[in-house]
C-alpha cells in the first residue's frame, strides 16, 4: 500500500536533490583528456574572475581550480560543459567577494587599468547617478551610510547584516527600508532634483 | 557591449572564449601544469572508483538487516566516493516511501564521509563528500519530521563547504533542502531568500531540473502562506520555461499547482482546465499513477472550498483508476474520502454500501486485517447511528498510518 500525501499545499513535489543523470555518462577513463579540458579551460575562468569581477590573480587560479574540481563530483549530470563553467566561477568569485569583502582596499587595481572591465564603457551614462547616490549617502546619519554600504555596495544579505548588527533579520529588513525612506527623502529635497 | 565579453555568448563560442582569455594570465607554465596534472589525477582515481564499484552499496545492504548496518562504515569497499555517490542514490529512492531507511543509510554515509582521511581525495572534493552525505541526512530528517536535527545537519553540511567559494552548485543545491526544512519549520522569509539564492545558481549552471524544483518548493512556500496569487506567478513563469524546453513532466506538474492556486483562488473553471491539462500530459507520458493522485489531490482542494460535486466526480475517477493499476490500497483510502462527502451529505445508505465494497476490495487484495476491521466497525457505526464524517477522517488517517508502517516494515 502506498501512502498518498495530500496534506500540503503542492502534492507534486518529489524530492529530487540528487537526480539521475539524464545524459549520456562518457566511462572512458583517460587522464590526457582530463588534463586537456583543464588546460583548455582554465584561461578562460581565471579570465572570467578577473575580469569581470576583478578577483585578484592568485585568487582567481584558485577559484578556477576549485571550480574544476567541483565538477568532477558534479559531473555526470552536467549537460553542457561552458555554461556550467561559466556559472560556476561566476558564483564562486561572488562567493570570494562576499567572505572577502573587509579586503576590498587589497584589489590590484593596477590589472583594472590596463585591462578595463568591458562594463565600464558605459561609464559617463552611469556617473551621474553614482555621484547622487554618493552624494545622499555622505548626507545619512553613519549608522544609515554603513547599512546601506553593506548592502548595495558591498553585496551582503540581509540576514548577513543582521548577524554583523547582532540583530534580528525582520528588524534589519525595516531598518533597510527606513535607510531607503531616508535616502529618498534626501535626494528629493535637493532643489536641483526637485525642479527635474 | 561587445557580444565577445557576453557571459552568455562566451559559453556558446569557442573563438570569443579564447578572445576574451587571451593576454589575461601570466602563465606560470610549470605551475600550471602541475594543476592540469593533479585535477586529473583525482579525475581518473574517481572515475575508476565508479567503475569498480558496481552495484556494491545495494549488494551490501541487502546482506544485513536495518539494524546492523552502521557496521558497514567499516566495510572498506565503501569508504570511497563511488559507494557515498551510491548510497546517495539509495538515500533518494528510499526517502518517499521508507524514510527510516534512508536516514539509517544516510547516517552510514555520514559517518563514512566524515571519517575517509583527510587526504583521500583533494580538500575540495573532500568537502563535496561530505557537506553531501550531511545533506542527506538532513533531507531524510525533514522527511521524517525531525526539524531542529535537520536544520543542524543543513548547517553542518553548508558549513563544510563554507571554505570552497568554487563548490556553488553543491552550495546552491544545499540551500533548496535548507529552504525546505525553514519552510517546514514556518521560517519563511528565511526560506524564501534561501531558494531565491539557489535558483539564481541553478539557472546560471543551467540545471534546469533543480531550476525547476527550485520553482516548486518556492510556489509551494508561498502557497503555505496563502499567497495564492504569487504563487500562480511563479507557476506560470516555470511553465513558459518547461514549455520552451519540451519538459512535459515538469509542464504537467506545474498545471496541477496552477490547478491548486487557481481554486484557492476560487477560479473553479481555471482550475478544472488546469487540472485536466496536467492529466492529459502525466497520461501521454504513461505516468498512469500520477493521473488518480492528481485527480485525488485537485478532489481535497475542491471539495475544502465547497465544490462538493465537482470534487466528488473527480474522487470517483481517482478510484476507478486506482483500481485499474491495480492499486488497492489507495483505492480504499479514495474510498474512504467518499465515504466522508456521503456521510456529510446526509447519503448513508450509499456509504454503507461502499464500505462493504471497501471491506470485500481489502479482504482481496490481502491487505493488513486490521485495515478490515477499522472499516468493518466503521460500517457498523454507520448501521447504528449514521456516522460522522470524523469518524471516517479517524479511519482514513488509521489506515494511512497501516498503509506507511507495512511499507516502511517491507
Amino acid at each position: 500500500v502506498n501512502v498518498i500525501a495530500t496534506e500540503t499545499f503542492d502534492p507534486t513535489i518529489v524530492d529530487m536533490t540528487a537526480v539521475v543523470p539524464d545524459c549520456v555518462v562518457d566511462c572512458s577513463i583517460d587522464e590526457l583528456d582530463f588534463g586537456r579540458m583543464y588546460e583548455d579551460n582554465l584561461s578562460l575562468l581565471v579570465a572570467i574572475a578577473m575580469r569581470k569581477f576583478q578577483v585578484p590573480e592568485a585568487d582567481a587560479e584558485g577559484l578556477a581550480h576549485e571550480v574544476f574540481y567541483s565538477y568532477l563530483k558534479r559531473k555526470n549530470e552536467i549537460r553542457d560543459l561552458h555554461p556550467w563553467l561559466i556559472g560556476a566561477i561566476c558564483h564562486a568569485s561572488r562567493y570570494f567577494w562576499r567572505q572577502n569583502s573587509r579586503r576590498t582596499e587589497q584589489l590590484d587595481h593596477s590589472w583594472a587599468t590596463l585591462l578595463p572591465d568591458p562594463a565600464s564603457a558605459a561609464i559617463l551614462d552611469l556617473l551621474p547617478a553614482q555621484l547622487a547616490a554618493r552624494e545622499i549617502l555622505e548626507s545619512l546619519p553613519p549608522r544609515y551610510q554603513e547599512i546601506l554600504r553593506l548592502r548595495y555596495y558591498e553585496g551582503y544579505s540581509i540576514r548577513e547584516i543582521a548577524d554583523y548588527l547582532g540583530v534580528t533579520a525582520k528588524y534589519t529588513q525595516k531598518l533597510m527600508a527606513k535607510c531607503l525612506r531616508r535616502a529618498e527623502q534626501v535626494y528629493n529635497a535637493a532643489p536641483a532634483r526637485k525642479k527635474s | 557591449m561587445n557580444h565577445s565579453d557576453d557571459l552568455r555568448h562566451l559559453a556558446d563560442c569557442a573563438s570569443c572564449r579564447q578572445r576574451f582569455s587571451e593576454n589575461v594570465l601570466p602563465f606560470d607554465v610549470a605551475r600550471r601544469r602541475e594543476g592540469a596534472r593533479a585535477f586529473a589525477a583525482a579525475a581518473v582515481q574517481m572515475e575508476r572508483e565508479r567503475e569498480n564499484a558496481a552495484d556494491i552499496v545495494e549488494r551490501q545492504l541487502r546482506q544485513i538487516s536495518i539494524e546492523e548496518w552502521p557496521s558497514l562504515a567499516e566495510s572498506p569497499a565503501l569508504r570511497n566516493n563511488a559507494a557515498l555517490e551510491q548510497m546517495s542514490e539509495e538515500v533518494r529512492k528510499r526517502i518517499e516511501r521508507k524514510p527510516v531507511e534512508a536516514l539509517a543509510i544516510a547516517n552510514l554515509a555520514a559517518s563514512i564521509a566524515e571519517s575517509l582521511p583527510a587526504n583521500a581525495y583533494p580538500p575540495e572534493v573532500m568537502a563535496q563528500i561530505r557537506s553531501t552525505a550531511l545533506r542527506d541526512r538532513a533531507n531524510a530528517l525533514r522527511y521524517l519530521g525531525r526539524l531542529a536535527e535537520a536544520f543542524d545537519s543543513i548547517e553542518t553540511a553548508e558549513s563544510r563547504l563554507g571554505d570552497f567559494p568554487g563548490a556553488s552548485h553543491d552550495r546552491a543545491i544545499i540551500w533548496m533542502v535548507k529552504a525546505m526544512i525553514q519552510g517546514q519549520m514556518d521560517l519563511f522569509e528565511e526560506a524564501e531568500q534561501m531558494i531565491t539564492s539557489a535558483s539564481i545558481i541553478f539557472a546560471d549552471v543551467n540545471d534546469l531540473s533543480r531550476f525547476f524544483q527550485a520553482g516548486l518548493v518556492y510556489g509551494n512556500l508561498l502557497g503555505r502562506q496563502k499567497r495564492y496569487d504569487d504563487a500562480q506567478r511563479i507557476f506560470r513563469d516555470l511553465l513558459g520555461v518547461a514549455t520552451s524546453t519540451g519538459d512535459e513532466e515538469t509542464q504537467a506538474r506545474l498545471y496541477n499547482n496552477l490547478g491548486h492556486c487557481a481554486v484557492y483562488l476560487d477560479d473553479y473553471a481555471g482550475a478544472n482546465i488546469h487540472f485536466s491539462e496536467s492529466i492529459a500530459r502525466f497520461t501521454d507520458l504513461g505516468l498512469l499513477a500520477e493521473v488518480p493522485r492528481t485527480n485525488l489531490g485537485a478532489a481535497l482542494v475542491l471539495i475544502g472550498k465547497g465544490q462538493v460535486d465537482s470534487g466528488l466526480a473527480r474522487l470517483e475517477d481517482a478510484r476507478r483508476a486506482f483500481i485499474a493499476l491495480s492499486m488497492m490500497g489507495e483505492a480504499g483510502l479514495c474510498a474512504l474520502r467518499i465515504i466522508e462527502v456521503l456521510i456529510d451529505r446526509g447519503d448513508t445508505e450509499q456509504a454503507r454500501a461502499l464500505t462493504g465494497i471497501v471491506i470485500d476490495e481489502f479482504e482481496a487484495a490481502g491487505l493488513d486485517t486490521r485495515a478490515v476491521q477499522a472499516v468493518a466497525s466503521l460500517q457498523s457505526s454507520i448501521d447504528a447511528d449514521g456516522a460522522t464524517g470524523d469518524a471516517v477522517r479517524t479511519v482514513h488517517e488509521f489506515v494511512q498510518r497501516l498503509a506507511a508502517d507495512q511499507d516502511q516494515a517491507s
